[in-house]
């Protein structure tokens, strides 16, 4: 029997291993046809061609146009400076904030360590949107001096520092459960012999956990500038200046009030997701294990 | 509530009263003139104005697409203020209105009619009744659709735009078709149509809204504008047999559609029409802007006509016309900057800078050069100019809400399958108890 078994196992793993194969490359195909759609589309004249034609046809003649139009019209730019102007202080802030709170918790057994570490933790499960409405008053009620913003509102609504802010409270949570994970993976003699030698609880963060924490903070910052980088809801709702937008919610300009040149939009998308991509190639090996990172726990 | 029922305004009040193109081209330089006198007076106002009168104004401009852009910005050098345009697309500008308003740009773009009174209602908009004093050119007509439920105004009305049966005059003109006024004429030119080989009707439903102007003219054409706006407003059943009616009628050009309705874009649709696959189409007169430069032959040959009468005690006395405009903040940072913005943007001199760079659209000023129109404009000034009602179109009418989650709906769900229209309509009837329609 086993003789006759392991011929037919054989058989049986290689047809599994083609069942496998099969889905998988067909998901990839189902998972690339958009992209490669809008590729080929932000290469397409519009009028003429694809709306004629259709998406799905074979183009007729290939531009550049599309992209020096959304260049121009979309001032993309600009609007990726505004961008920068918010993911960059957000992202320091958070990686600092997010560490301190992270050392706190799982370097030191105290009172409520446990409690604050689920209390971030689980900030994480809130849907953003939900505290839109009351955000919303409460920027909207809080003075702000026009010297500190580059939007003169008078309020802290209207603000790119409105929209640091809220990235910085929410993704902090995340980032806390990932760095006090890792950082639990850290012998805790490290930390005992530095307190023999005299280090303080700051000199013990700053000079010992937080150069080890190196990995966890790159892989860290790819996925937070991801995240931060494609925000569309916050930089929507809380700027009213169509100017200061960052860029993933000002592409709607290229949305006409009556018509839509797609291919135009295709074009600006591709744009936009060009410095992702550059940092999603160039740190790709901090990106994977920032998905996996925390989820062993040591 | 109060008792004052909105009123779209009558073409005479418009400012329109029933002048034949003639007379309108004769009061063209006259029109002239008068805005050149206009626009010089606004501008020493602002100068010896003195105070407020020297710092920016903000303004915050749905205005997005490039040539509209492009357009107001001539439109507000012309009044030469000092302004700053903020410019946010005008779709998200629209859905995100409500939060805007609540930290808005001095002077905002908004619409007439429901729309407008929604937010004046609300109390988050500015009471401009002295500003119209200073605006004799803009007819009682466009006062009423500017005036909130209280009496006083809180918007100076821009330009419109009609909606109408748009067609390709060579088509018309080789097959030998005439233009249709009664139903009955209409239902025979679709047949004619169907036996040469002519799909009669484009038409588009992508996004909701394209059919809301079908169900606008059919209901304006078999109950007429009172029962419109009494409906719109919430006062009517939908289970009416009025109601009915309008869908029994829709049901018959049902047969004379392009298939598929809801998934059809108002575009493709208006290429069919250019490419002659389709005879017909009611659309706005946005619908030439679907043609680019390349194709100025089909855009010199669309023309259009009013939606066929249906019942003769109603004709053709209702015609589909939004009004685009401007609006006050509740406290502007600059308020006398703000009103004399909107004094001037109200006068002839800004619709003209407008309507040179973007002659899609015909002035609300009644002084306004006419002499630049094109014959589609000249038609759009006529076709209002012959009716007796102006409607601003379903989602400005009503609860905007309303509008599309509810008749909306109940518009894509008749088009895919109009036997369930009874079941449709109880629906609506009850969707609309959740809305106050204030």
């Amino acid at each position: 029997m086993s003789g006759h078994a392991s011929v037919n196992s054989v058989g049986d793993s290689r047809l599994k291993r083609f069942l496998v194969q099969a889905v998988l490359g067909t998901i990839a195909v189902a998972w690339l046809v958009p992209m490669v759609a809008a590729l080929l589309s932000s290469f397409r004249y519009f009028e003429r061609d694809t709306q004629v034609n259709g998406v799905f046809s074979w183009p007729k003649a290939l531009t550049l146009d599309n992209y020096r139009e959304a260049w121009r019209v979309g001032s993309i730019w600009g609007h990726f400076g505004k961008t920068m102007f918010i993911v960059i202080p957000s992202l320091f802030l958070i990686l600092l904030l997010s560490s301190m709170v992270a050392y706190a918790c799982s370097r030191y057994s105290w009172k409520f360590n446990v409690f604050f570490l689920v209390l971030f933790t689980a900030g994480n499960l809130m849907p953003q949107q939900v505290i839109f409405q009351p955000l919303f008053r409460i920027f909207k009620n809080t003075p702000w001096p026009d010297i500190l913003s580059d939007t003169d509102t008078g309020s802290l609504l209207g603000t790119k520092v409105a929209v640091i802010l809220i990235h910085v409270a929410f993704q902090t949570g995340f980032c806390t459960f990932v760095l006090s994970n890792y950082m639990k993976t850290i012998p805790k003699e490290i930390g005992e012999a530095a307190m023999v030698d005299g280090a303080s609880v700051w000199r013990q963060y700053r000079q010992i956990i937080l150069p080890l924490c190196r990995p966890a903070f790159a892989a860290l910052a790819t996925l937070e500038f991801t995240w931060l980088y494609n925000d569309f809801f916050w930089g929507a709702v809380l700027l009213n200046q169509g100017a200061e937008r960052p860029i993933t919610s000002s592409i709607a300009v290229l949305n006409g009030q009556y018509a839509s040149n797609y291919n135009l939009i295709a074009a600006a998308s591709m744009m936009i997701a060009l410095p992702t991509l550059a940092v999603y190639l160039a740190l790709q090996k901090h990106f994977i294990s920032g998905l996996t990172l925390g989820a062993n726990k040591g | 509530m109060t008792g004052k029922i909105e009123k779209s305004p009558s073409p005479s009040e418009v400012g329109f009263s029933v002048m034949s193109r003639r007379t309108l081209l004769a009061s063209a330089a006259v029109a002239a003139a008068a805005g050149g006198v206009v626009l010089t007076s606004c501008g020493d106002d602002d100068d010896s104005g003195g105070g407020g009168g020297g710092s920016e104004v903000t303004f915050g401009s749905n205005y997005s697409d490039p040539k509209d852009s492009e357009a107001i910005k001539a439109a507000i050098d012309s009044t030469g203020l000092s302004v700053k345009i903020n410019t946010v697309d005008h779709n998200t500008y629209q859905e995100n209105f409500n939060t805007y308003i609540q930290q808005p740009d001095d002077v905002v773009c908004w619409f007439a009619g429901y729309r407008m009174r929604a937010f004046a209602g609300k109390g988050v908009v500015s009471d401009i009744s002295d500003v119209w004093a200073k605006l004799p050119d803009m007819s009682e007509g466009f006062k009423n659709a500017s005036t909130g439920l209280d009496g006083k105004q809180y918007f100076v009305p821009f330009y419109f735009y009609p909606w109408a049966v748009h067609y390709r005059k060579s088509l018309f003109a080789d097959k030998g078709y005439s233009i249709p006024t009664t139903w009955d004429d209409f239902i025979a030119l679709c047949d004619q149509m169907v036996a040469d080989g002519i799909t009669p009707l484009a038409a588009a439903n992508d996004g909701g809204w394209p059919q809301m102007g079908m169900f606008d003219m059919i209901n304006m054409r078999t109950n007429g504008y009172d029962f419109h706006v009494s409906l719109m407003g919430g006062k009517e059943s939908w289970t009416d047999d009025k109601v009915k009616k309008v869908f029994e009628n829709w049901s018959a050009l049902l047969d004379y559609y392009q298939p598929d309705v809801n998934g059809r874009t108002w575009q493709d649709a208006a290429t069919a029409l250019g490419n002659n696959e389709v005879g017909m189409y009611l659309l706005g007169t946005f619908v030439t802007s679907n043609f680019d430069d390349t194709q100025q032959d089909i855009i010199d040959d669309i023309d259009f006509f009013a939606f066929p009468a249906i019942d003769p005690a109603y004709g053709q006395e209702a015609v589909e016309a939004p009004i685009d405009g401007f609006m006050m903040a509740k406290s502007p940072k600059n308020d006398a900057g703000a009103r004399s913005l909107l004094g001037a943007l109200g006068g002839a001199g800004a619709i003209d800078a407008y309507i040179g760079v973007n002659p899609a659209v015909v002035a609300a000023n009644s002084k306004a050069k006419t002499d630049g129109y094109n014959a589609l404009q000249e038609k759009s000034a006529e076709i209002v100019g012959a009716a007796k009602y102006i409607s601003q179109f379903l989602d400005r009418d009503t609860d905007p809400d309303f509008a599309a989650k509810v008749v909306g709906k109940a518009i894509q769900d008749f088009l895919s399958d109009p036997g369930q229209i009874d079941s449709i309509l109880s629906t609506v009837e009850e969707q609309k108890k959740t809305y106050t329609f204030e």
